[in-house]
């Protein structure tokens, strides 16, 4: 009897053993999916994102802007950079001699390039700059574009840097490819139109003093390039070879009222794009634009679906993305609640497929968004600790929280 | 598997039962009986079946393994908002239902626990102004006050002392949690100094459901102490206290970030285990001689 009393109880222990069981430690997991601020502990120091990149070994750079409240007039320029877990490493603070950085940030033979610009009060310039430094932030220098001014938009396609930039004396709206040592290739200006009328919006632009424009640039496909940006006292898309003097086609705005906010080539005539009228944002996640279009963004065929949600004139991000074998276009704007909204749209139709919304109590405003190499998202952004102090912020969604809002 | 061994577990506990009720089953007779056989008796007597429940209070520490936070300080230390948690200051409490087998002195008990436990943490920002002739700041404090529930399921081993009414005893054993539910509430306060003058404020409370932030289960170990104080119809009152140190980490450490709207405030869990210091008072009833004119175990 006081055997099988001892064995049974014995065996209930080792049972019991068996079943015990806890959280296990899962770095993969604090890679896959984190929240991180930047906080500097500075009260008249802001900070604006402007693009990020993650490097081979899974770090983010961060190319931002940076103000400091009672010492500088136009923001300077700011890198940052956190490990993969989102932790801060480093960060870089330019100065005041350069400043108005522009993305995209872009990764050729492991150094970054960005364009930026002589600042026109500390420097009295105008010059751009093509920036190159390394993933350790380290090596940072800087080439001189021969007459290239006031840089807006750029991008990488071709094994060259596509530049949108203005020329204020010329009144020109000028696209130009540009080599990786920053040699010019091809350039060609289009106007902006006659007057100070046409260039006061774009100036304000610079000088961040009043609205800020979605500016870009890019290559769709066969040599034909686009920008969005002022034609004819008009924000438009403009279509060119950079060839010839006049356009291939043109998709006119309203003034500085109305355009294209976010623009996204999927193929040589199809779009993923959004736009903006007096206030009003449209997402078009199927457009169809041909080069040689001669249409307003106010067409029939631009309507898209229309979000009272977003802020007016919002900042309007698109992200092209692979989730459960399907490609997805991924929006990301800013809400009326000061949260990043995240609208899911299937890229073979347009159709919508689910929304998300990031951050909550602080305000949150969109900087960027890429696809991690995991297949997860990041989006980096400007949320206001205590309400106030504008700082940098990293969403970073896990590949399974991406496939979770595509139906 | 664990579905297995849960299976294994309650057959076991069954089986054991079962014995119990068996041996009980062929040996019924009278308690004078018993009295008329005192050998046969005293070996009897020296095993005994309990039932009982227990509840009280807890307090609450947790231990931290790894830190994680969502503020990422680039020019100033991370320790100056780092989180300071309180240990031991927030009551929770328990309530225990208590199986247990008494032989020679040892006791094996099985204690099925609702456990609801509060714990708390704050951290601290403070932002200054930099500039000549502007003492502009502003200081945020956040006091985050975490309440879990688990269910636990304990295996005790008890070693009683002396023979009276009153017999003290030594406890050590295991035990698994499984989360039930979870709550967490955010006060923001602060001092601000920008607008011209000094504003101390304190934000209302923000509490949100946490249970996902929370690990399903983890485990740990239990020590302790307590003493029975046998009534005159064998019922048994208790007194309870337990510390049982925590083994694994109690945060989810899938879902720290999964959470929008915590994440939204700046928090993010650490990766913590939980101590719990549980006193507790209640009854034992045995299984047998409920008749008050037997004495079950302190008859001498």
């Amino acid at each position: 009897m006081l055997q099988k009393i001892f064995s049974s109880l014995i065996i209930v222990a080792v049972a019991f053993s068996l079943i015990m069981c806890g959280e296990a430690d899962n770095p993969q997991a604090e890679m896959n999916q984190f929240v991180s601020v930047f906080d500097n502990n500075q009260f008249n120091a802001g900070f604006n994102p402007i693009d990020m990149v993650q490097t081979d070994d899974g770090s983010y750079i961060v190319l931002a802007e940076e103000k400091v409240t009672d010492t500088t007039e136009i923001p300077n320029i700011y890198l940052l950079k956190a490990d993969k877990y989102g932790n801060f490493v480093k960060e870089l603070e330019i100065g005041d001699s350069l400043i108005n950085p522009v993305g995209h940030l872009t990764v050729v033979e492991n150094k970054l390039y960005f364009f930026c610009m002589v600042s026109v009060v500390k420097a009295n310039g105008k010059d751009a700059r093509l920036a190159s430094f390394d993933s350790n932030l380290d090596g940072f220098k800087t080439t001189n574009l021969n007459g290239i001014t006031y840089p807006a938009a750029a991008s990488y396609a071709g094994n060259q840097f596509v530049l949108l930039s203005y020329n204020i004396d010329d009144k020109l709206s000028v696209i130009s490819t540009i080599s990786a040592a920053g040699a010019v290739t091809k350039s060609k200006g289009y106007t902006v139109g006659e007057g100070d009328d046409s260039e006061e919006p774009i100036l304000n632009h610079f000088l961040r003093t009043d609205k800020i424009f979605p500016f870009d640039v890019g290559l769709v496909a066969g040599g034909v390039y686009y920008f969005n940006g002022f034609y004819n006292y008009t924000f438009s898309l403009v279509f060119t070879n950079i060839s010839d003097d006049e356009p291939m086609g043109i998709v006119a705005g309203y003034n500085d009222k109305g355009g294209f906010s976010a623009i996204t080539p999927l193929s040589a005539s199809k779009y993923a794009a959004a736009r903006f009228n007096f206030g009003n944002n449209y997402l078009l996640p199927n457009t169809t634009i041909t080069a040689t279009s001669n249409a307003t963004s106010t067409d029939a065929n631009f309507k898209g679906y229309s979000l009272p949600e977003l802020i007016p004139d919002t900042k309007v991000k698109i992200l092209r993305a692979t989730a459960k074998e399907k490609n997805i276009l991924i929006y990301g704007a800013d809400t009326q609640t000061r949260q990043i909204g995240l609208y899911f749209y299937n890229e073979a139709d347009g159709t919508f497929m689910s929304s998300r919304y990031l951050g909550f109590s602080n305000p949150y405003q969109i900087g960027c968004m890429i696809a991690t190499e995991d297949g997860g998202l990041a989006v980096c952004g400007t949320t206001y600790l205590a309400g106030r102090f504008p700082r940098i912020c990293i969403f970073k969604l896990s590949k399974e929280e991406v496939a979770s809002n595509v139906k | 598997m664990k579905k297995l061994y849960l299976l294994l577990f309650c057959f076991l506990l069954a089986a054991n039962v079962s014995l119990a009720q068996s041996s009980k089953s062929k040996k019924r007779k009278s308690p004078a009986a018993y009295n008329k056989q005192n050998k046969e008796n005293e070996r009897f007597l020296e095993k005994q079946w309990w039932l009982g429940v227990k509840g009280g209070m807890n307090l609450t520490k947790v231990n931290v393994v790894t830190n994680f936070s969502i503020i990422a300080p680039t020019n100033y230390d991370a320790s100056e908002s780092g989180k300071k948690y309180k240990n031991f200051n927030l009551v929770g409490s328990q309530f225990t239902m208590e199986a247990m087998f008494y032989f020679k002195r040892f006791t094996f008990s099985l204690q099925p626990t609702y456990q609801h436990s509060r714990f708390a943490y704050s951290n601290q920002y403070k932002w200054i102004s930099t500039a000549e002739n502007n003492a502009n700041s502003v200081e945020l404090k956040y006091n985050q006050e975490q309440k879990v529930d688990h269910v636990l399921i304990p295996l005790l081993v008890k070693y009683e002392f002396g023979s009276n009414k009153l017999r003290p005893y030594l406890q050590i054993g295991i035990f698994q949690a499984i989360r039930v539910s979870a709550t967490k509430a955010v006060t923001v306060s602060g001092i601000d100094q920008a607008s011209g003058g000094k504003n101390e404020f304190s934000d209302e409370t923000v509490t949100v459901g946490a249970k996902d932030l929370f690990a399903k289960n983890y485990w740990g170990f239990i020590a302790g102490a307590g003493a029975y104080y046998t009534l005159g119809n064998n019922v048994r009152l208790n007194l309870d206290v337990q510390y049982k140190y925590g083994m694994s980490n109690i945060s989810s450490t899938k879902n720290r970030y999964s959470n929008d709207r915590l994440a939204g405030i700046g928090d993010a869990m650490d990766d913590l285990n939980m101590d719990n210091l549980a006193i507790s008072v209640g009854c034992l009833f045995p299984l047998r001689f409920l008749e008050s004119g037997f004495k079950s175990l302190d008859r001498k």
